[in-house]
């Protein structure tokens, strides 16, 4: 049976300034109303003497403190929604509450510094990826790719810088991309492949589905090497890596502190190899020609795992109607597929050597970096020939070199080692294993197992696959984050999941992508624990919208917030696109 | 260049084994002495010792040597290990102790030595309960060395080194040694060390090789630190070189191999220790809930009054605790007059808990308003106390322990008339037989309904008063002959064996019993040693008891009692089945003369159904075991269940059971000879562990669904940790008649202890567990504390917060955060 998600309470904060003519007088002639808090049931997020102001609006009580401000919802369906915690900058000013007034359903909150309405809103989940996606479209997109953009002024989106880019902007494009073509292949089938939503959805997949595969051309290596991301002419380049500017058939490595460092400065390579024009029409309609174009070398595994799993559902989803995408799509995973083997299972940068994150081989594997490695690693690889063999229908080459990894070198053996290597590194290092986790990692073994777990037929090396997935549980379990969970259901699925965690996931996480942070140091209703080797953590994972907002790739429980920029950043919405859209297509929800 | 062979010069120490503590400790400074003096005499050797008992003693008694120790510590020539008081049994005490194990030893170490051990090492504790990983890390120990049980006894364990996991999640990087702790000769040593090369060839990891006399002290001798010497100095053997678990651990994690991982416990060696010598079992079970029960309430006061924390009493009180759970000692294994001496000891222990405890509850009580107009008025010289007071209700305060709201029935020790809780309705109250012969004889027994961690008033009028008419409350306790039954349970015994023939359980409506219950079964005991070495069941019935006597002694609104008597040969066993109103289980409460040698007596009930599964309390969680008849370890409950019905038997001092399809039995008695080594008996006129008197009590909890879903985990704390009534007098006060200091929103999340931190710096410290082995997010709610907070629990976690006099909370480990 689906789980039904249904619609939920949201949060939408509106600032004001202390003098703006839309704040009604009566905010600043509220009467603060100290509550009686003797007694309480639940913990709250303010020392009870803290709070000096509160109102009643229907059954909910609303508590102003100094470090913020308490709904509290004693009827409250869900237990995370009982007692809900608004701090600045996401939702308030400042923190300071110094009078609160209701207007209808909704409060109007005075701070030190402004004022904040707030509106509690029922929104659908599905509404919520409507909202989310055109936030997205709107401020976020890059020539179809959707990491994140900053803004000029805090909060103001209309203030959206036109470039920036992502270090790994093939990765989260490829998943924005696998939200959307999820997302339609939902439509086609509920509502026909005429209706607007539809076509709709079509449009948006399709653009994040091209610039991903752009990524895989724009180099002109002809080698099937994936760029990490592009820039033109007109976009800085930032002091983040090591770049080439492409010029006729020949690019060359630009400046950069990395390549000062790796002595490659005017380093040159083949760049004249064709790229479909269906793709570089996202630059070129733009204005934009081949040369002057700048990519950004060293890609790591991040992105080729990612390309992989998504090269599996554009075939899947839009293969069979567009047989031209189709074409570029199974002749891009030939490519990189070839490239991996005939290089020993690494991706050569322009060194001639691997890249510094994209290794795959034995050799790697028995150094102190790939020891631990090895169990993704090996899995990635793995789940990469499947998709091949999957989109290509081939066997062949693949065949052979799964077969060779697997009976030669056992690299399904690796897969549920894992967690012991990562402990044992723990002990060795004497910090906690969480204090070790690249959370970039999380996803990469999640897409990796779930390939795994949908491809392979053969039950003894799925039961491998699956074991290794389980031993990734031991640190994704506590995220209740559905882009992993479900993944795990699917390719596990005699394995429990907590359904009502990712639904509180759903209804929890904001309708904004805006990376404004909370204030988590001052609450007085979380533990904070300091790991061994220092860092810090809070004993509870908190609903998404009182922890900051930040992609897959941080860790949920930090006490401090790691998001991309604050109030200045606009993050990409695949990380709920993702997620939802993949329960919806699978049929986990209604 | 083969794998290292990691030499580790010890000293096996039992304190008490085959001699008495005093005994012990001569040994340890003979031993810490000699130790000295080799690492002197011989460049590179290093000597490695557990247990902080041991510490302490030399640091008391030879101040000088103990210094001469701090520095090898620090110049990494002594390596302590194991951050706990003592090598305890694994199995029996429960996980506060496992707790205070760590804490006391840990803060020792770091303030003597400046470090704490990272290597947990119970080389001779016979089996390992399945949360010592979570035990050993939330001690700051990552590692673990461990002996038993050995191959021969439990064949699917890895061997040599492994992940050991616990449910929570927790893990440890295992040794399990594989040839002894204490090889010393030169053939002993030369052979271990073939067995360590061909391990250390096969497995692709170093080996360490333990040596040094031991069990009663000794340590490497001048012989085998010099052979070894010299074997260092010979070519072919630059993979043999002195060494400590630390360095051995540190080294094999930078390697680049897997090992196996493991995640269940580690039985069955010595399957007899988990019943021999009841009375240190008793001991420790009530000195372990007392202590924890005392150190709440004392926490409580301190913070209302100005009664002062008794932090380092509940400490001193701790460690003679923690030292009764050596093996040998709890296990019940050591010499008869060592017993004396663990009596003395857990007496002191206990002393401290009731003192501390009524300090604190009286305390407590003054800040309650119970004043009554008038009252003072009417007490003259004859109604010199209050209970004689006829005209006014007497208070009688009554403290619950635990994080959750229990109902149960009390006792005080005079008759009433009449009794109302603070709300001024009328409680079910029975009087009933006193243990005393003078004065009325009869005490008061009521059903009290008391808030979590906090405590409830109820209103007693003396059995002289004038009450009046009033109504009772409508009780559904009924007797009909030899059937009572209350609104959960119907219970039939049978006439003409004293046993059980039936239960109801009201919730289903069906029938529980499916064979022999509560007929005491004599089983035989003559071939097994003390410990029960290589001997895993405990199954030749030699006979049941015969039933004596059987007769319903009372019959009340509160209570119904039946009451058992059956003999065997000179022995007896009386029994009072107490079936309370509103109580789901059928208590027992027994009292033994026990005088047949080398027996052991058995308190069997069987349940109905097909495909039963038992379950028992572990430290900290329960598990599952197969219904082979086996001898298990549990803690305060084991369960027998089948085809979604189940029945639990509650103890409150024993920790041996077997269930056989589905009979579960709890192990009554095992009446051994003292330290009995391989049934070596050269005649003479023993002394038995368990013959004699003896009291305790047992229940029968029938439930429908699995065992840990039926809330046996609640029922069984509240019959191990009871509620206390308090008569107090007419006060006015400032607390109202009442109140619950710390709450927990998740009936599987429960409060372990509350106390202040070792530090002295005035912040509190909870700690809290999950009980059920699910995932859950909790509220904890401590108004005393001005403190409330969320937190996320893993399946069996255990948390321990340190919250500062602001309310703000920080989760830090057994450890309190003292360490960091």
């Amino acid at each position: 049976m689906p789980y039904k998600l249904k619609d939920h309470i949201c949060r939408f904060c509106k600032m004001f300034a202390l003098d703006d003519a839309a704040v009604p007088k009566a905010l600043f002639e509220a009467e603060a109303v100290k509550p009686d808090l003797k007694g309480f049931p639940y913990p709250l997020p303010s020392k009870k003497s803290d709070y000096s102001c509160s109102v009643k609006i229907g059954n909910i009580e609303w508590f102003g403190a100094s470090n913020g401000l308490t709904r509290y919802d004693s009827e409250a369906e869900r237990y995370e929604d009982i007692v809900m915690y608004f701090s600045a900058p996401r939702d308030l000013l400042d923190n300071n509450i110094k009078a609160l007034l209701p207007e209808g359903e909704n409060l109007w909150v005075l701070t030190d510094t402004g004022v904040t309405f707030i509106e509690m809103r029922m929104v659908g989940a599905e509404e919520k990826a409507d909202i989310l996606r055109a936030e997205s479209e709107k401020y976020v997109d890059r020539r179809g790719m959707k990491s994140q953009k900053h803004l000029r002024e805090g909060r103001n989106l209309d203030s959206i810088l036109p470039y920036g880019h992502s270090d790994n902007d093939g990765c989260f494009t490829a998943t924005y991309a696998m939200g959307e073509l999820f997302r339609y292949a939902v439509y086609k089938k509920e509502k026909g492949a005429e209706h607007p939503d539809t076509l709709l959805a079509r449009k948006y997949a399709l653009r994040s589905t091209e610039a991903t595969l752009l990524l895989a051309h724009i180099t002109g290596r002809g080698d099937g090497f994936v760029a990490r991301t592009y820039l033109c002419p007109d976009e800085p380049v930032p002091d983040d890596g090591i770049f080439f500017r492409k010029n006729g058939d020949t690019a060359v490595c630009l400046e950069t502190t990395c390549s000062k460092e790796w002595d490659c400065v005017g380093a040159e390579i083949y760049c004249g190899a064709p790229i479909p024009e269906r793709l570089s029409k996202l630059y070129t309609d733009l204005g934009y020609s081949h040369d002057g174009i700048v990519y950004k070398a060293d890609t790591s595994s991040d992105e080729i795992t990612t390309h992989f799993l998504f090269f599996k559902f554009v075939h899947d989803i839009l293969g069979a109607e567009d047989p031209e995408l189709d074409k570029i799509v199974i002749d891009t995973c030939k490519g990189l597929m070839n490239h991996i083997i005939d290089n020993g299972y690494i991706l050569r940068d322009f060194t001639g050597k691997a890249t510094s994150w994209a290794k795959w081989n034995e050799e790697y594997f028995v150094t102190d970096y790939g020891y631990v490695d090895a169990c993704l690693n090996s899995s990635e690889v793995l789940m990469y020939h499947l998709v091949t063999m999957d989109i290509t229908g081939e066997k062949g080459k693949w065949l052979e070199s799964y077969e060779h990894l697997i009976n030669d070198r056992h690299y399904d053996d690796y897969a549920a080692k894992h967690f012991d290597r990562l402990f044992q590194c723990s002990i060795a290092g004497e910090f906690e294993f969480t204090e070790d986790i690249m959370y970039g990692d999380h996803m990469l073994a999640c897409l990796s197992y779930f390939g795994l777990g949908i491809l392979e037929k053969d039950p003894v090396r799925l039961e491998k696959y699956r074991n290794g997935f389980r031993s990734w549980r031991t640190s994704l379990e506590r995220e209740h984050n559905p882009g992993y969970d479900l993944p795990f259901k699917i390719a596990c699925p005699d394995d429990e999941i907590d359904f009502e965690a990712l639904a509180t996931w759903f209804y929890r996480t904001n309708a904004s992508r805006l990376a404004a942070g909370v204030s988590l140091t001052s609450r007085h209703d979380v533990a904070v624990k300091t790991l061994q080797a220092g860092n810090k953590e809070i004993s509870v994972l908190l609903p998404p919208d009182e922890r900051f907002i930040s992609k897959y790739d941080r860790n949920p429980v930090a006490l401090v917030n790691e998001d991309s920029g604050g109030i200045t950043c606009v993050e990409s919405a695949y990380v709920y696109g993702y997620a939802y859209w993949m329960g919806r297509y699978y049929g986990f929800f209604e | 260049m083969k794998n290292k062979i990691h030499l580790i010069g010890n000293a096996h120490l039992d304190p008490i084994w085959l001699w008495r503590w005093q005994e012990g400790c001569g040994e340890v400074l003979q031993t810490f002495r000699s130790a000295v003096d080799r690492i002197k005499e011989y460049k590179g050797f290093i000597f490695t010792c557990s247990s902080v008992s041991y510490y302490k003693w030399v640091e008391e008694i030879d101040p000088e040597l103990f210094e001469e120790i701090r520095k090898l510590v620090k110049k990494g020539k002594w390596v302590p290990v194991n951050g706990w008081w003592v090598q305890p049994d694994c199995n029996m005490p429960d996980a506060e102790s496992f707790a205070r194990q760590a804490l006391y030893s840990q803060l020792y170490y770091h303030e003597k030595f400046g470090t704490i051990c990272k290597t947990g090492y119970n080389v001779d504790s016979f089996g390992q309960n399945a949360m010592l990983p979570q035990f050993l890390n939330q001690g700051g120990m990552k590692c673990y060395v461990m002996m038993r049980p050995d191959k021969n006894e439990n064949k699917e364990m890895p061997e040599n080194l492994f992940w050991w996991d616990s449910p929570d999640g927790s893990r440890v990087l295992t040794y399990r040694i594989p040839t002894g702790y204490g090889e010393s000769g030169i053939n002993a040593i030369k052979n271990a060390i073939s067995v360590m090369e061909e391990r250390a060839e096969n497995t692709g990891h170093g080996m360490m090789l333990f040596y040094g006399v031991g069990n009663h002290g000794g340590g490497p001798s001048k012989g085998d630190i010099e052979y070894l010497m010299n074997l260092m100095d010979e070519e072919g053997y630059e993979h043999i070189e002195f060494s400590s678990p630390d360095d051995f651990f540190n080294e094999n994690c930078t390697g680049l191999f897997d090992v196996p991982s493991w995640g269940d416990e580690m039985q069955h060696h010595a399957s007899g220790c988990y019943s021999a010598t009841g009375l240190v079992k008793q001991l420790n079970r009530k000195a372990e809930n007392w202590l924890v029960s005392a150190e709440k309430w004392n926490s409580v006061a301190a913070r209302i009054s100005n009664l002062p924390a008794a932090t380092k009493a509940f400490g001193d009180a701790w460690k003679e605790v923690c030292f009764n759970q050596f093996h040998d000692i709890l296990c019940g294994c050591s010499i008869m007059e060592a017993y004396d001496d663990v009596r003395d000891a857990m007496g002191y222990a206990m002393t401290i808990a009731a003192k501390e405890e009524n300090k604190a509850m009286l305390k407590i009580a003054g800040f309650v308003n119970t004043w009554l107009d008038g009252v003072s008025d009417t007490v003259s010289c004859n109604e010199r106390h209050h209970c004689r007071n006829l005209n006014f209700p007497r208070p009688v305060i009554v403290f619950n322990p635990l994080s959750y709201e229990v109902e149960n029935a009390v006792r005080t020790y005079h008759p009433s008339a009449r009794v109302t809780d603070c709300d001024g309705n009328d409680v079910l109250f029975q009087n009933v037989r006193s243990s005393r012969s003078n004065d009325s004889h009869l005490d008061t027994e009521f059903i009290a309904k008391v808030p979590a961690l906090g405590y409830a008033t109820y209103w007693l009028w003396h059995a002289d008063s004038d009450v009046g008419e009033f109504e009772k409350p409508a009780s559904s306790l009924k007797c009909d002959g030899l059937t009572i039954e209350n609104k959960f349970i119907k219970v039939a015994f049978d006439e003409a064996t004293g046993g059980i023939s039936s239960i109801i359980n009201k919730e289903d409506g069906s029938e529980y019993i499916g064979g022999e219950t509560c007929i005491p079964t004599v089983v035989d005991n003559s071939k097994p040693d003390t410990w029960a070495h290589n001997i895993f069941k405990f199954d030749t019935t030699i006979g049941t008891m015969k039933l004596d006597s059987i007769e319903v002694v009372e019959n009340g609104d509160a209570r119904i009692v039946v009451r058992t008597k059956h003999v065997y040969n000179g022995s007896y066993l009386k029994q009072d089945f107490i079936l309370a109103e509103n109580s789901k289980v059928l208590r027992v409460k027994c009292k033994s003369l026990w005088q047949e040698d080398l027996t052991i007596l058995k308190m069997p009930v069987t349940l109905t159904g097909n495909n039963p599964i038992s379950t028992y309390e572990i430290p900290g969680a329960y598990i599952k075991r197969p219904c082979n008849g086996e001898e298990e370890p549990a803690l305060t409950w084991g369960d027998v269940t089948a085809d979604g019905k189940g029945l639990a038997i509650i103890s409150d001092s024993k920790y041996s059971y077997d269930c056989i399809g589905n009979t579960l039995r709890l192990t009554l008695i095992r009446n051994c000879i003292f330290a009995d080594h391989y049934s070596d008996r050269p005649a003479a006129d023993f002394n038995y562990t368990d013959e004699g008197i003896s009291r305790y009590e047992y229940a029968i909890y029938p439930h429908s669904g699995e065992a840990e879903n039926s809330g046996i985990q609640r029922i069984a704390a509240a019959f191990n940790a009871r509620l206390v009534a308090i008569p107090v007098g007419y006060h006015k006060g400032t607390m109202p008649l009442r109140e619950s200091f710390i709450s927990i929103d998740k009936e599987n999340v429960a409060l372990m202890s509350f106390k202040f931190c070792e530090d002295g710096s005035g912040d509190a410290v909870i700690r809290v567990r999950e009980t059920n082995g699910k995932r859950t997010k909790c509220a904890i709610v401590c108004d005393i504390l001005d403190a409330g907070f969320w937190s996320d629990f893993r399946p069996f976690e255990i948390k321990t917060f340190r919250i500062n006099a602001e309310g703000y909370v920080t989760e830090t480990n057994f450890l309190e955060g003292v360490t960091d």
